[in-house]
Parts: C-alpha cells; structure tokens; sequence
C-alpha cells in the first residue's frame, strides 16, 4: 500500500521546547505541541499563563529564546516566509484598522497574504459568507459591535486558506448567541486544518476543542482529549449512615484509612434531629473503585446505608487541580 | 510587490481618512502661501520661487516627522503590527510601502503649490529652470526628513516620541552643520560639517543649481535611513 508518495505530510503545527522570557519574567517555560490538521486544540490556563506568548510564538510573530516551530515543515524563523503563508492568526483583542470598510480591510489582506488577484474576489466573498459579514461589507471598521470586528479578524485570518489557524481568544467579549456562532465556525473551519484556540474559559473549550492543552506558569500541565483529562481529575464518592452517638469520630478514621482515600470528612449538620449523617471520601487521580471499597467496610460494620453516589471528576476539578499545582521548585532559572 | 504596493496605497488612504493629513496640508498651504504673497509677489521683488522654497525647507523640517511619526508607531499602539508581521511579506516590502505613501503624501501636499508657480507666470517672467531644481531639492529633502520619522517610528509605540525624536535630531544636523555653527568651527571640523550640510544643499537647489552630489547625498541619506529602519523593525522579531 505504501508508496514514495505517502511520506506522511509534516504536522500542520509542530511547536519543541518553547522558552520566552521578559526580562525577569519567564512567560513561558518550555511549551512543545504538534497538532494535525482536523485537530481543534483548546489551549487553556488563567490569566497570564503564558497562553497568548504562546500564540505569539506560534504564529512567528514573536521568536522564541529556545526551541522552535515548524508551519507545515516550515521553520518560523529560517523558513518565515513560507510558514507565514501557512498561518491564520486571531490576535488577542483583534486589531484592525478601524478607517477601513471590512471589504476594504479584507482585500487589503487578501493582497498581504499574497491572494493571487484572479483568486481575491472570491476568497474575501467565501469569508464574508463564512463570518456572515455580508451585510456590514461597507461599514467602516471602527463603526462595528466587537462581536462583529472579532468576526472581521476571524474572516481576514481565513482569506488565503491556511491550514493552520491561531485565534487567540476568540469568543472574548461575545455574547452568548455569537459564542455559540463562532463555536459552530470554529468547528466547520477544523475539517480540514489545524485549529488552536486559546481561552480562559473552560466551558468554551469543554464544548469545541477535542484536546485540551493546559497552560499554567509557563508550562504544559496536561495535554490529552477532553475525556481523559476530566478522568484524570480526583474521584470523589458520597455516603449517607445512620449512625449512634459518638460513633462519628471512629468511622472518620475507619473511612479516612480505606485505600486510595486521601480525604474523608463529615459534611452537613450534625444536630438536625437526624440520625442520618453524610460524608464526603476524596481520593486521588487514581481512586477507582472508591465506592465499592466504601460500601464493602460500611457492610462489613453493618452501618446502615442510604445513600452511595461516586461523584464523576469533572474537567472543572481536574483543571482547578492543575493549574493549582505548586510550580517545580529545582528547575534551573 | 503586491504586498509593498497594498501597503502604500493603504498608508496613503488612511492620511485622508483621517483628520492628520488635511490638517498638515492645510497648515502648509495657509503658512507657504502668506510667505508667497509678502514675500514673493513683493513690489520689486526679483521673479523668484526663492523665499518659498527657503521656507518650504524649514517647513518641512517640522512637518515630514509628522507625517511618517505614524507609519509603525500606530501598527505597534494599535496591535495590527501583528497581522501585518504575521503576514508572507518581509520587512524590506512592508518599509517600502510605508515610505512610498509618505513620499506620496509629501507630493501631493507639495503639488498645490503649482498654483503659485503659475500665479507668479502670470504677473511676471521668472526662469522656470530655478523653480523646477527647487521643487527637486524639496522632494529629496523631504524624503529624508520622512525616512528619519519613519526610522524613529519603528522604536516606539508612541507617535509624540517618534515626532519628537525625529525633529530634534533633524534640528540638531540642520543647525550644526548650518552656518551658524559650522562657520565658527574649526577648519577640519567646519569641512567635515559643510559635508553633511543640509543648508548649504538645499541653497544650491533652490538657487537654481542642481549638482549630482547634493542629489546623491539625500538618496543615499534617506536609502540608508531604510535599512536602518527594516533592521528595526526585524529586530522585533530578535527580542
């Protein structure tokens, strides 16, 4: 089956050990990423990550201190040009030249980006229908809503069919309606490209993005698809017994003691009248079988037992948990 | 080209898109147009383009850095210097567009002055000679007044600094290399300053006289000025 030909073709984004300091500042401490084309990667963190240093880098508008990146093969630096022509890139806060209509602007890209002329008509027609921007085509930049500029940024970005598309941020300062716009955009313009979004938003990204990157102190904390990052957050399981007085304190410690249980505490008010009392069992990434085991000892004292909900870790808590993470203390500065 | 050619005619469009290029234009028509009627339509002054083009040359001085203060200043306040260096174009393209629209700008800030030109045809005989090696002198004067904005554009986001920057610098070579200065230098000192002088140049344009030399001094003045400035802004991507 395999022939010369099918030398597979270079990753659309291959980004190798990035290192971007600002002075004292290091924004960003050895980033590596490859992402295919179809891929929609979600590049998540909080703020001041290093998430949009990152995009920077990414698209060659910022050189890294160590490492590189590889467009298509093409080398951002020694090979810029050709890896420019292969990017689409969204800044952060999409900047525009607010005196210019969005057909002007878009033409006005269309010829940067090096659209052959018999080709530009077309393609700035195919990004406004894609952005939905027919009906602002003569409005003045500096006139539109954000959602709409974000929308201009989005379509000058897309002109001459990159396949590989940077958009820093996009959906910031939409309202929910154009979120879900561009969510819809987003995934329509994957098919057939390499998309890396960067946001802050978890439920943006929950929603879009395939994989998920997260970035936190300048670091690649996970990378993985949505699903096994959520499972790599703690299990957690909740139980509800019926208890005598004073037994409370020694099924703490009974329950606290159980394998795979890093946290096991009361939860709820102890003097409602009820001898039903609740508690919470936290476990680390690797609890399975949390509350079988939980079931299993409270059967074994024949504690009665109404209530055993294993509580599914969510990408929520599992990204919490990671960006949380105490910063390694010996690396080298 | 294309690229080069886009970004010029962008450039060029946003100077009358916004209120800085009417406002410059209108400033220097109203000034060089006082100058014009006192001192070149004077009774009993000679037939002669040469007060005006006097002033023009100090005028300028003060009005290129304002002009080219925005090439990169605004890409880099406002953000867009991210797609433009972002896009398949190189530097050398995207400071030429640049410094085209500004020369553009210079002439057709300088063209409506033809009026006077013909104005002074029609009330007396001048040599017309003169007034064509003064406008030559403007132009290339101008364009290196442009390209030393355009330069200090390219360090700062600040278009106040770049303007500033840009015409002290220019103040400084113009009065140091002026009479005033060079004349009670010392001999070596004063040769090297006459060298460089912008007065003594623009005099000999504007008296009519166009030598090689001086015309060669602000090409290669200004083209020198542009690969300093490509420099700064590829190291942009050094930093």
């Amino acid at each position: 089956m395999h022939s010369t030909a099918d030398i597979p073709a270079p990753d659309a984004i291959a980004a190798d050990g990035l290192h971007k300091r600002f002075g004292a500042v290091r924004a960003v401490r050895g980033v590596s990423l490859t992402v295919a084309r179809g891929e929609i990667v979600g590049l998540l963190g909080p703020n001041g990550a290093g998430k949009s240093t990152t995009m920077r880098m990414l698209a060659g508008f910022l050189p890294p201190d160590e490492g590189r990146v590889r467009i298509g093969g093409f080398d951002t630096l020694s090979d810029s040009i050709e890896a420019r022509r292969r990017i689409g890139y969204l800044p952060e806060s999409t900047p525009l030249y607010p005196e210019m209509t969005v057909a002007g602007l878009l033409e006005f890209r269309a010829r940067l980006a090096g659209v052959p002329r018999r080709r530009r008509a077309d393609a700035i027609g195919r990004a406004i229908e894609r952005c939905w921007l027919g009906e602002v085509a003569r409005r003045r930049v500096g006139t539109l809503s954000k959602g709409y500029r974000q929308r201009v940024g989005l379509a000058a970005a897309i002109l001459h069919d990159p396949p590989a598309l940077l958009l820093d941020e996009p959906t910031n300062g939409l309202d929910p309606a154009q979120i879900s716009a561009m969510r819809g955009l987003m995934r329509d313009l994957a098919a057939d490209r390499a998309l890396v979004v960067s946001s802050h938003i978890l439920a943006e990204v929950e929603k879009t993005c395939g994989r998920v990157v997260v970035i936190a102190g300048g670091r690649v904390r996970a990378d993985g698809p949505i699903g096994a990052l959520a499972r790599a957050g703690e299990a957690a399981c909740l139980i509800e017994v019926r208890i005598g007085p004073g037994d409370a304190d020694d099924l703490t410690r009974a329950l606290a003691s159980l394998a795979g249980v890093s946290r096991a505490a009361p939860v709820g008010l102890e003097a409602n009248g009820s001898p039903w009392r609740r508690w919470r069992l936290e476990g680390g990434p690797d609890a399975r079988g949390l509350a079988e085991r939980a079931g299993a000892l409270l059967a074994s004292r024949g504690v009665p037992l109404r209530e055993l909900r294993p509580e599914e870790p969510t990408l929520e808590r599992a990204f919490l948990d990671l960006i949380g993470r105490p910063e390694d203390k010996d690396d080298p500065a | 080209m294309t690229a080069a050619l886009a970004i010029a005619r962008r450039e060029f469009a946003a100077y009358f898109r916004t209120p800085l290029g009417w406002v410059v234009i209108a400033l220097y028509l109203a000034l060089s147009g006082v100058v014009f009627a006192l001192a070149v339509l004077a009774p009993a002054a000679p037939a002669s383009m040469r007060p005006f083009f006097g002033l023009s040359g100090w005028v300028l001085l003060f009005v290129a850095p304002a002009v080219s203060m925005r090439l990169i200043s605004d890409e880099i306040r406002s953000g867009t210097i991210e797609p433009l260096m972002t896009a398949p174009v190189s530097d050398w393209a995207v400071m030429a567009g640049k410094l085209a629209a500004a020369l553009a700008f210079l002439v057709a800030l300088l063209a409506p002055t033809g009026v006077y030109v013909a104005v002074l045809e029609r009330v007396s005989d001048p040599d017309l000679g003169p007034v064509l090696a003064g406008y030559l002198g403007l132009a290339l004067a101008g364009a290196l007044y442009l390209s030393v904005g355009a330069f200090f554009s390219t360090l700062t986001g600040s278009q106040t600094l770049a303007y500033l920057g840009a015409l002290f610098t220019l103040l400084l070579v113009r009065l140091a290399t002026g009479e005033g200065v060079a004349g009670r230098a010392p001999d070596a000192v004063a040769d090297a300053l006459y060298a460089v002088s912008l007065d003594r140049r623009l005099g000999a344009f504007a008296a009519g006289v166009v030598d090689t030399a001086d015309a060669s001094f602000f090409v290669v003045a200004s083209a020198w000025l542009y690969v300093l400035s490509v420099i700064a802004l590829q190291s942009r991507r050094w930093r």
